[in-house]
């Protein structure tokens, strides 16, 4: 193992980890149930640890990336179905992101949030035609790390540590009426959806086909995905943490992207503010790309084409003319004058719906011996695996009911 | 494992990627091609990869949608051309001289070829 590569590719977790859900939801948590939903987030992360673990572990032994093997795990007709319900997840997350990158660069420049969005998609295509792979992993999830400022702001405003620490015990808070429970259920649902988006176990498989990872690489595969999202999710944390701290004792309810960056500000200023807004700007934007590559990469490999940004834009065309087709449709949805916040309802809500479905052939091709050899997941692997795979489908069955009976979390 | 072991067709061939001798991805199996008749031996004979082969495997309704987006090409892929069936299918040629690149390659030619690290 290469310690600078595996200090950049825990760095590169770290800072990637937060997408707009994420903060949107742990700034709404925070201020509507205090410390209460820590828990949650922990629990969340575990699960993506794990199937980030497998997804990356069937890359380097198989050496082929998960929605190759989909395919043929559940054939034409049921890999169409998880194929479709997918790529509309990950299209509506795509543009959700879209959507927060612009409002943060019209937080930072004052300028229209259409011409930002239309811009930033621009730039974002610019940089995936011109950048391989890695650099485009390591640009955007490094300079994701200004959201540190999320974590230092939380310990300068001196929070209860004793009531805080009392968040990663799992409970429900007392004395809740029905209505509040049925919300703190809802966003339960919303946080694990959150953390767990499936795109994100498929952008990190085909990631590790694409810098060409082997066995010898499954150390560093499980400390990335152990330490690396460990770390990134208590960024998510400290957002709720402070929201806790800071809105809920105003009433405040944190309906805007731009709430949370004021976590920062308060402590810190305009530094703070400047350093917060960054951290979200490039975190986003690297949510946006790895959204849209997740979409190109599926398509791809499902119908057996050129795919990955190692190669030349022109060398893998197909992939090139996808990613291209994904971002307009994104940016296209976001141009219909749609809220982004209401996107990244309907992003959590369309992914729980399918995380089943999509992580399903990701359990099974890594528990399969004739795929995966002496790596295919053992006792612990196993439980966890189907532990987690039960928690996503009560997740699944509840999201929609609790949804509608909330109205998104509003009560 | 080679392509003349015994093979268990569905579960060890449909749907696998098919890799060229220079490792470029140029399809899926999407159907099988066998030769024998009653009561002879029957052998594997081409992998069919393409649109066209979906036929059957698909509702009518989507493979009139298929057929609408995306035609009904067949290519055939001659057993003798397979070097190894396991987590793909590797091919002893190129995936041009089987003509399994022809969309790919259609794409290609409207690409701009500048500007990329």
């Amino acid at each position: 193992m290469n310690p600078l590569e595996l200090t950049l590719g825990i760095m590169t977790a770290v800072g990637g980890f937060v997408d707009i859900s994420e903060l949107v939801f742990a700034a709404k948590a925070g201020s509507m149930f205090g410390y209460a939903l820590i828990w949650v987030f922990v629990v969340a992360t575990i699960g993506i640890m794990v199937f980030g673990e497998m997804s990356g572990r069937v890359a380097a032994v198989a050496k082929q990336p998960v929605f190759n093997l989909m395919r043929h795990r559940l054939g034409l007709k049921l890999g169409l179905v998880t194929l479709l319900a997918s790529l509309i997840a990950n299209l509506i997350t795509c543009a959700a992101e879209i959507g927060g990158v612009a409002f943060v660069l019209n937080y930072l420049t004052g300028a229209p949030y259409m011409l930002m969005a239309i811009a930033s998609t621009a730039v974002l295509m610019a940089s995936m035609w011109i950048l391989p792979f890695k650099w485009i992993e390591r640009t955007y999830g490094l300079l994701g790390l200004f959201m540190i400022v999320f974590l230092v702001a939380l310990v300068a405003i001196k929070p209860p540590w004793h009531q805080l620490a009392g968040g990663f015990v799992p409970h429900i808070p007392h004395g809740l009426s029905t209505k509040e429970l049925l919300i703190f259920a809802y966003y339960m649902v919303a946080i694990v959806s959150a953390v767990m988006f499936p795109y994100e176990a498929y952008f990190y498989s085909s990631g590790g086909i694409e810098e060409k990872w082997a066995p010898k690489d499954l150390p560093m595969n499980r400390i990335t995905c152990t330490v690396g999202f460990g770390l990134g999710s208590l960024l998510s944390i400290s957002i709720l943490a402070s929201s806790t701290q800071l809105f809920m004792p105003a009433n405040v309810g944190p309906e805007l992207l731009g709430s949370s960056a004021l976590e920062a500000a308060i402590p810190f200023g305009t530094t703070g503010l400047l350093l917060a807004l960054a951290g979200m700007l490039f975190a986003i934007s690297g949510a946006a790309i790895e959204t849209c590559m997740a979409n190109a990469y599926s398509l791809c490999q499902f119908f057996g084409w050129e795919w990955g940004r190692q190669r030349k834009p022109w060398q893998a065309p197909r992939f090139t003319v996808a990613w291209i087709g994904f971002f307009l449709l994104a940016l296209a949805i976001i141009l219909t004058g749609i809220d982004p916040m209401n996107l990244v309802e309907y992003a959590v809500l369309f992914s729980i719906l399918v995380l089943p479905l999509t992580y399903l052939p990701l359990l099974l091709l890594a528990g399969d011996p004739s795929y995966m050899g002496q790596y295919a997941n053992g006792p612990v692997g196993k439980t966890f695996g189907w532990l987690y795979f039960t928690i996503i489908t009560v997740a699944a069955i509840g999201a929609l009911p609790l949804y509608v009976i909330t109205s998104g979390g509003q009560g | 494992m080679s392509p003349d072991d015994p093979i268990k067709l569905v579960s060890q061939v449909l749907d696998l990627p098919l890799l060229d001798v220079g490792g470029n991805y140029c399809g899926i199996v999407d159907d099988i091609e066998l030769t024998g008749s009653a009561g002879k031996e029957t052998r594997l004979a081409a992998l069919l990869v393409g649109p066209g082969a979906y036929e059957g495997r698909l509702p009518a309704w989507a493979m009139w949608l298929v057929r609408k987006l995306a035609g009904d090409r067949i290519t055939r892929v001659p057993i003798g051309q397979v070097a190894s069936i396991n987590s793909a299918v590797k091919l002893k040629v190129s995936a041009d001289s089987l003509g399994l690149h022809k969309s790919e390659n259609a794409v290609r030619a409207v690409i701009p070829h500048v500007g990329a690290m």
